[in-house]
């Protein structure tokens, strides 16, 4: 499997690096500014209508706190971390793994954004930093009670967590999050995927380069958030960065054991998320 | 009219109908009659050439009066005569058949039952029927009911019969009298037959024997002022918590305009309710009632409408079903190509329902599929069935976004055949890899698709299209339409449903094809079809053209709380599985019998592949309400594969369990469960006016006649005359009919007003 997997991320290393050409599909909602121009979304949305493609790749826009830390000097929010090249290629190679018809561009979405309800699976990323508004909190809310499905990724240590927590306490309120055991159907619905890695940032996860943690005891940790009815609406990949791996897996310095698991864990999430 | 004829001619026209005209005056009598007349009317002839004040004319006009006068009592003269077969007093027989049903006690407008006429008529006394009867005729006396008997006494006849069986009462009424001379049958009865044969099977034979029947006719034929519930046609077994759609027939007679409540029960439980509108007085209205059957088991719903003021019959408002709930959990099979949310939301959609097992089947990647809700690890281990057995499991399929090429020629051919032949109900959903665009044209499942296929769209990119999705009037009434919604709703409901999506242009249906929903394209020139099914063999199959039902779910105008997906699904599915055949299927000739009476148990019985089998041992255990175990075989019809019979009498009165099972080489093929009780009905009380039609038609057909209480005093005379048995021929003389004096008169009357007129005396 590894194999395919290197010749899937080889093959496309030239359309990584090229990256540009695939068109986005982007939410314009009235909510609040959806931060800087190095991830603004492009308006190449409007040709698309949401519905012609099974799947839509989605990525939450959400407000970042001022809390300090790289994202609050606003450079960039942080939602948009990897966006959009983690998207494309993670698409790219989905496609190739999975027997799934796909939208090729990338498709970031506002909480607060009705077209949000068209996209079931929703991907949201350093989620230490968000800082969600009434309406976004609202949003998100009704989406996953509607049956939507929430896929959190690259947010490390206690600090971060606590953000998180905190926001999705507002969220939904009085539902715990726990962890998700190995032997939950996550692990094996399309790979059997036997040991939570702590994928790295590309730069941490080369060998001779900085730990592969961000943080000092982090422990890479998948949780999760069910309904009343024991249905899994959120899945949490902690201390860990799926996103990383997706963006950078062609870079033949990147360790190939980290991009193939996060492959393998993006792929069984997504093939869970569209069956349960 | 016809005492007004028996005045002029002496005899009814019944009389003259049955006989043979003829002259009885000798020959030579003729002779000199004749010339007498030809010489009188010579002479009367020449009156015209006579001289006087008339003119010829008028001469003329008094000479025929003259003539006919003397043609008049020429044909007297020659003793005109009718020539009549008539029953040998005292030799033959008459069998005089009494309706002894429950609907013999219905008052009508009277103030007295119609069996009044029984006890002022049929019993001895003074001028009664049965006394003039009996100076002629032997007479013989039967009841019938649900069955027929002979009785001696009058005193055995109540009138509390559950049923009228005209047909078998006839019968054997032939059959007892078939050693002795019979003049005919008299019937007394409304005619209210509710026996289960055609009257011809019990006419054809009287026919042969000559037999003719004569039918008194009692009570009104129609009752009113009344209300009535028609039949009910009800699927005979249901899935737990299906929806299901009765059309109620309710009919009015003199109860003028207004609205009365159709209700719906189970067991005292209210499960519906409707109000509408009655109709013009003796047009049926349609009450269309929708409701859901949540406890397993056989279940009794009534459809009642509360008695009316003035009513004259109210048990005949209300009319009680079985239904057979099944409480089992039914496999259906969801097959699809990829990755889709529909797969996720349907899934949700049923999961709370115990009684639905939706078996996913997803293919993943090339080769590699997703099980889901699989009983055990082997079930599906290899992808798609590739036996008609594995396949045949599952009582529906459904087929989502997956290529024809995916299956072999062997699987496509099976699973039409899974339709045809299994009887199972195939879904087609719509998606990138159905219908034309998934290459299924040219395939032998193509046939089994209630809608037609086009050209795949073409173009990079395909068809793409919304769709607002809308109910076609036979959709508004069907189950899977309804979402969980007050029948006056729906249409609203659906209107509040966002749009969904279509990649496969599907514009038309098959013949026969039903179109459930439909929906309007800004790309497609005409509708969508979205949602449309037809039969196929012993099954059914539909065709549901849209993408994304899911978004009846997602959509943000859509209230997180709403039902509407959840409700369409379960009732989609459940639907689907409505009808679906077991290996082996018990079923009864009638839900409800009379105790004593013979029931029909009939088994369908299929191996595990739904092939017939003729060589199984059949036998059904039949519980009694005292919980009673009866042991019934059943053999093999011969006349049709698979099909085993018997009869049943059930001899308590209460609910009875039949469990059929069959086996082959001691291995079980499967059994089949279903219920009836055994107890008075209250079929009397509906459509009870009198039937005239029928009571005529027996009559005609039989060479007999027909009379109501008003005209029945010429009965005994009538069969003298047109009966069968031991007879003898009478002259009859017709000189001496009124009818030939008055004329005379009358001639002699004109011929005479006509002189004083012109002067001429």
């Amino acid at each position: 499997m590894q194999r395919i997997l290197r010749a899937a991320f080889v093959s496309l290393v030239p359309v990584a690096l090229v990256g540009l050409g695939a068109p986005a599909l982007v939410s314009n909602g009235d909510g609040e500014d959806s931060g800087p121009a190095a991830a603004a979304p492009t308006d190449l949305a409007v040709d698309e209508r949401p519905g012609r493609y099974p799947f839509y790749w989605t990525r939450a826009i959400y407000s970042s706190g001022s809390s300090g830390g790289f994202y609050g000097w606003g450079r960039r929010e942080s939602w948009a971390t990897d966006f959009p090249k983690s998207d494309r290629q993670f698409v790219t190679v989905l496609k190739r793994l999975v027997e799934i018809d796909v939208w090729d561009g990338e498709n970031a979405v506002r909480l607060d954004d009705p077209i949000l309800r068209h996209f079931p699976l929703l991907y949201m990323v350093e989620v230490g930093y968000m800082d969600l508004g009434d309406s976004e909190v609202e949003g998100l809310r009704s989406y996953l009670e509607a049956g939507g499905f929430l896929i959190v990724d690259d947010f490390w240590g206690a600090r971060e967590w606590a953000v998180f927590q905190e926001n999705m306490g507002r969220v939904l309120p009085d539902k715990p999050i726990v962890d998700l055991p190995l032997e939950h159907p996550i692990f094996s619905t399309f790979y059997d995927i036997e040991e939570v890695k702590q994928v790295p940032a590309r730069g941490r996860g080369i060998p001779g380069g900085p730990p592969a943690a961000e943080c000092r005891g982090c422990e890479p940790t998948v949780r999760g958030i069910f309904d009343d009815d024991g249905r899994l609406m959120v899945v949490i990949n902690w201390n860990t960065d799926l996103g990383d791996a997706w963006e950078w897996a062609e870079d033949p310095r990147y360790p190939l054991e980290y991009s193939t698991y996060a492959y393998q864990m993006g792929a069984n999430m997504i093939v869970y998320a569209m069956s349960h | 009219m016809n005492t007004v004829f028996e005045f002029l001619f002496k005899y009814r026209p019944l009389v003259f109908e049955q006989g043979d005209f003829t002259l009885a005056a000798s020959g030579s009598a003729r002779i000199w009659i004749g010339v007498a007349a030809v010489a009188a009317i010579a002479v009367t002839a020449s009156y015209t050439y006579a001289r006087g004040r008339s003119t010829p004319v008028e001469r003329g006009i008094m000479a025929a009066l003259r003539v006919g006068l003397v043609l008049l009592l020429a044909f007297a003269l020659l003793q005109p005569t009718l020539v009549v077969s008539t029953v040998v007093p005292q030799q033959n027989f008459v069998g005089v058949l009494i309706d002894d049903s429950r609907s013999m006690s219905l008052t009508d407008g009277a103030e007295e039952p119609r069996s009044a006429f029984v006890d002022a008529e049929l019993a001895p006394g003074d001028g009664s029927l049965v006394d003039a009867l009996s100076e002629r005729f032997v007479l013989r006396y039967f009841r019938f009911s649900d069955v027929a008997r002979r009785i001696n006494d009058f005193g055995e006849l109540d009138f509390s019969g559950p049923r009228t069986n005209l047909a078998s009462a006839l019968d054997l009424a032939r059959q007892e009298l078939s050693g002795v001379p019979l003049s005919g049958l008299v019937v007394v009865s409304d005619g209210a037959d509710t026996g289960d044969r055609p009257i011809t099977e019990a006419l054809t034979p009287l026919q042969a024997a000559q037999v003719p029947v004569y039918t008194v006719g009692l009570g009104e034929e129609v009752i009113e002022p009344d209300i009535e519930v028609g039949r009910i046609e009800v699927p005979r077994t249901v899935l737990e918590g299906t929806t299901v759609m009765v059309d109620v027939v309710v009919t009015q007679h003199g109860m003028g305009s207004g609205s009365v409540p159709v209700i719906v029960e189970d067991d005292q439980r209210i499960l519906t309710e409707e109000t509408i509108e009655l109709g013009e007085d003796g047009d049926p209205v349609v009450a269309r009632v929708g409701f859901q059957l949540d406890r397993a088991g056989p279940r009794r719903v009534r459809f009642r409408i509360p008695p009316q003021p003035g009513e004259r019959v109210e048990r005949n408002n209300a009319r009680e079903v079985l239904i057979e709930v099944r409480g089992d959990r039914e496999k259906i099979l969801y097959f699809e190509g990829e990755p889709r949310f529909e797969v996720k939301f349907t899934r949700r959609a049923v999961e709370d329902d115990e009684n639905l097992q939706l078996v996913i089947l997803q293919r993943t990647a090339e080769s590699k599929f997703l099980r889901l809700s699989v009983t055990d690890s082997t079930e599906l281990r290899f992808g798609f069935p590739t036996s008609r057995e594995e396949l045949y499991r599952y009582r529906a399929l459904v087929l989502g976004s997956v290529e024809a090429s995916h299956f072999t020629h062997n699987q496509l051919t099976m699973i039409a055949d899974f339709v045809s032949e299994r009887g199972g109900s195939l879904l087609f959903l719509g998606g990138r890899s159905a219908f034309a665009e998934g290459g299924w044209a040219g395939t032998p499942v193509e046939e089994v698709m209630p809608v037609t296929l086009g050209e795949p769209a073409g173009g990079p990119d395909g068809f793409f299209s919304e769709v607002r999705v809308r109910p076609t009037p036979a959709g508004l009434a069907h189950p899977t339409v309804q979402l969980d919604t007050p029948l006056d709703e729906v249409a609203e409901r659906w209107d509040s449903l966002p749009p969904l999506t279509i990649v496969n242009p599907v514009t038309g249906t098959k013949p026969g094809a039903t179109t459930l929903l439909a929906g309007e394209s800004p790309d497609l020139a005409s509708d969508q079809v979205v949602l449309a099914f037809h039969r196929y063999g012993r099954g059914k199959a539909a065709a549901f053209t849209v993408q994304d039902s899911w978004l009846w779910q997602m959509h943000a105008d859509v209230p997180v709380e709403d039902r509407s997906h959840q409700a369409f699904w379960q009732q989609m599915l459940r639907w689907l599985l409505d009808g679906v055949p077991t290996p082996v299927a018990a079923s009864l000739d009638r839900e409800r019998v009379d105790p004593g009476t013979a029931l029909r148990l009939t088994a369908a019985v299929a191996d595990s592949s739904y092939i017939e089998v003729n060589d199984a041992s059949v036998l059904a255990r039949v519980t009694t309400p005292t919980g009673a175990i009866e042991e019934v075989p059943l053999s093999w019809t011969v006349e049709r594969d698979g099909q085993y019979e018997t009869e049943f009498r059930p001899s308590e009165v209460g609910d009875y369990e039949v469990e059929i099972v069959a086996e082959r080489g001691g291995e079980v093929l499967g059994s089949g469960t279903t219920h009836f009780r055994a107890g008075p009905g209250d079929d009397e009380y509906f459509d009870a006016g009198r039937r005239t039609s029928l009571l005529e038609r027996i009559a005609d057909e039989t060479g007999g006649q027909s009379y109501t209480p008003r005209s029945v005093a010429s009965l005994p005379d009538d069969i003298a005359v047109t009966g069968a048995g031991v007879t003898l021929v009478e002259e009859r003389d017709l000189w001496d009919m009124p009818a030939i004096f008055l004329a005379m008169l009358l001639l002699m009357a004109a011929e005479w007003s006509f002189r004083r007129l012109r002067g001429l005396v």
